[in-house]
């Protein structure tokens, strides 16, 4: 009887023994997998971004370079791109970020999509400052609305390249009501007719679309502003119109910026860091002090080569005096031109004067060209 | 009786201590095989994110507005540096490195050789890291403008990035 009780317990013992130990065992191997799934997850997330910004350096160095890239592998992720103070930042949502002050990304506020698009243009002012990169996916549809000269171009500049599987998608549209929203994950109105204001009623297509996927953006004569879906209205984004700084013609790469840019913030985040590198680049192209007008530099090299062969600077006068003789000569105009840049990095509102000194470089450097050295 | 279950228990006991004992042993053999496979691979991780810094170090130089040839509204030349700029970007480079350049440059060492027509260096970035671990370095063959000859002379770049 006694025996029997004793082995009774020992069973009991036995089962509740083996009952603990392999919870523990199983708790012990459940939290290296869930640790596991947690850091792959991490290193997921910070490969993608480390990966992103190789790819980005390469697209954004090297000039109207057109890539993609096979996203596939992260659809389930969200892609992220915002910028403030100057200091961009793009990466994972609820992952991996990295920040960038110093090259312009000019990309909607978020993407998810299984192939992402990459475009570089160069921004001049008048001379090559840097590199402007575009980012767009697939499933993020550019409405064109309007008859501007610029429509045509932009839609021949982003046709579709089958080779590298380069492709934005757009549609010109005559009237809003013409739009069909598709499976697109967001949508960008691209005005040109300044049919969208502030209040105006949304399209009846984009109705049932959540509001942060519905923006536009409005050209006016050399000014953009932004707008976004807020209920069944457009809400207008920025206050003051946002003025489009640079010298114009074909590829204008702060057109183009305006046009694939999340939003005012966005563009004129990375507007300050083009405007930042051109205050750089006319260190070097005019000395530190350019700004006094007292020349260094290449400007400098340039007036020592004359002021040392006489012989030359006698056959060609005009070199040294669009240098620094005229009325209007380059270190004069170098000088007004940093001096502006100094005003936009600490008054936005004063980078529209860049446009003037550009210009007035640009025709100065194009008068050297006959026959003289130029700046750049 | 009582004796003969006490040693029944005894054994069970040492058997079970014994089945701990391997399992645990086996548990920190593979803690350990897991440790040092993960030390090999980030010594590798961060052996190939040095040689992609030094590519994208190399490519940033090659495409610097403060560098390159450009020729007016037309596109830049091809691997060309512009010997007028390339005298005075130093000066500017250096100024600006903590707040501009570090940024793009990071710890690395870049220095232009022109071979010819006239053999000299110019150190274009210099940030060095002190006790550096592993440093990479990449050559890049370029053609060096100087306007005021009016002629192409040639050279190298070298990169040299620090971890």
């Amino acid at each position: 009887m006694m025996n029997s009780k004793q082995g009774q317990l020992e069973i009991s013992f036995n089962w509740i023994y083996i009952m603990i130990a392999g919870v523990v065992i199983l708790l012990f191997f459940t939290g290296i997998i869930v640790r596991q799934k947690v850091a792959s997850e991490q290193q997921l997330s910070t490969d993608v971004v480390r990966i992103m910004e190789s790819i980005f350096t390469a697209a954004g160095v090297s000039e109207k370079t057109k890539n993609s890239i096979d996203t596939s592998g992260i659809t389930d992720y969200t892609l992220t791109f915002t910028c403030e103070n100057g200091v961009g930042e793009y990466g994972v949502k609820d992952g991996s970020r990295v920040q960038n002050a110093i090259e312009p990304v000019f990309a909607p506020l978020e993407l998810q999509s299984s192939r992402l698009s990459l475009w570089s243009l160069p921004y001049k002012l008048p001379f090559k400052v840097i590199d402007f990169l575009f980012i767009t996916s697939e499933n993020t549809k550019y409405f064109l609305l309007g008859n501007d000269q610029f429509i045509t171009e932009f839609l021949n500049e982003t046709a579709a390249d089958d080779k590298i599987r380069f492709h934005i998608n757009t549609q010109h549209l005559s009237t809003l009501d013409d739009m069909a929203v598709g499976n697109n994950f967001q949508i960008r109105v691209v005005d040109f007719s300044a049919a969208i204001t502030d209040g105006r009623a949304v399209p009846s297509a984009v109705k049932d679309m959540d509001d942060d996927r519905v923006t536009a953006v409005v050209f006016t004569t050399d000014n953009v502003d932004y707008y976004q879906k807020q209920g069944m209205v457009w809400k207008k984004l920025n206050r003051a119109p946002i003025p489009i700084i640079s010298v114009g013609g074909e590829r204008d790469a702060a057109k183009y910026a305006a046009i694939f840019a999340g939003n005012d913030q966005i563009y004129q985040c990375n507007m300050q860091k083009a405007f930042y590198r051109l205050k750089l680049l006319n260190e070097v192209y005019g000395g530190a002090a350019i700004n006094t007008g007292q020349v260094g530099g290449k400007l400098q090299e340039i007036i020592s080569y004359y002021e040392h062969h006489p012989d030359i600077a006698s056959r060609r006068p005009d070199c040294l005096g669009h240098i620094q003789v005229y009325p209007q000569n380059m270190v004069s105009t170098l000088a007004s031109h940093q001096n502006k840049v100094a005003a936009c990095l600490l008054q936005p509102s004063f980078c529209v004067d860049l446009i003037s000194s550009a210009a007035q470089l640009k025709e100065l450097n194009e008068n050297l060209r006959v026959d003289c050295i130029t700046l750049y | 009786m009582v004796t003969k279950i006490s040693r029944k228990g005894q054994v069970q006991l040492s058997e079970t201590i014994a089945v701990l004992f391997i399992f645990f042993v086996l548990i920190v053999f593979g803690i350990i095989f897991y440790y040092k496979y993960q030390q090999v691979a980030i010594k590798q991780q961060s052996e190939e994110l040095l040689a992609a810094r030094a590519m994208d170090t190399t490519l940033r130089i090659l495409f610097l507005p403060e560098l390159f040839c450009s020729q007016g509204d037309a596109e830049p030349e091809d691997n060309c540096i512009d010997v007028l700029k390339l005298r005075q970007v130093n000066e500017t480079i250096q100024k600006h490195l903590e707040d501009y350049y570090f940024d793009l440059f990071s710890y690395s060492t870049v220095t232009v050789a022109q071979l010819y027509p006239v053999p000299r260096t110019f150190v274009v970035y210099d940030k060095l890291k002190l006790e550096y671990t592993k440093r990479e370095s990449t050559y890049f063959v370029v053609s060096v403008r100087d306007d005021t000859l009016g002629s192409y002379g040639y050279g190298y770049v070298k990169v040299e990035v620090y971890s």
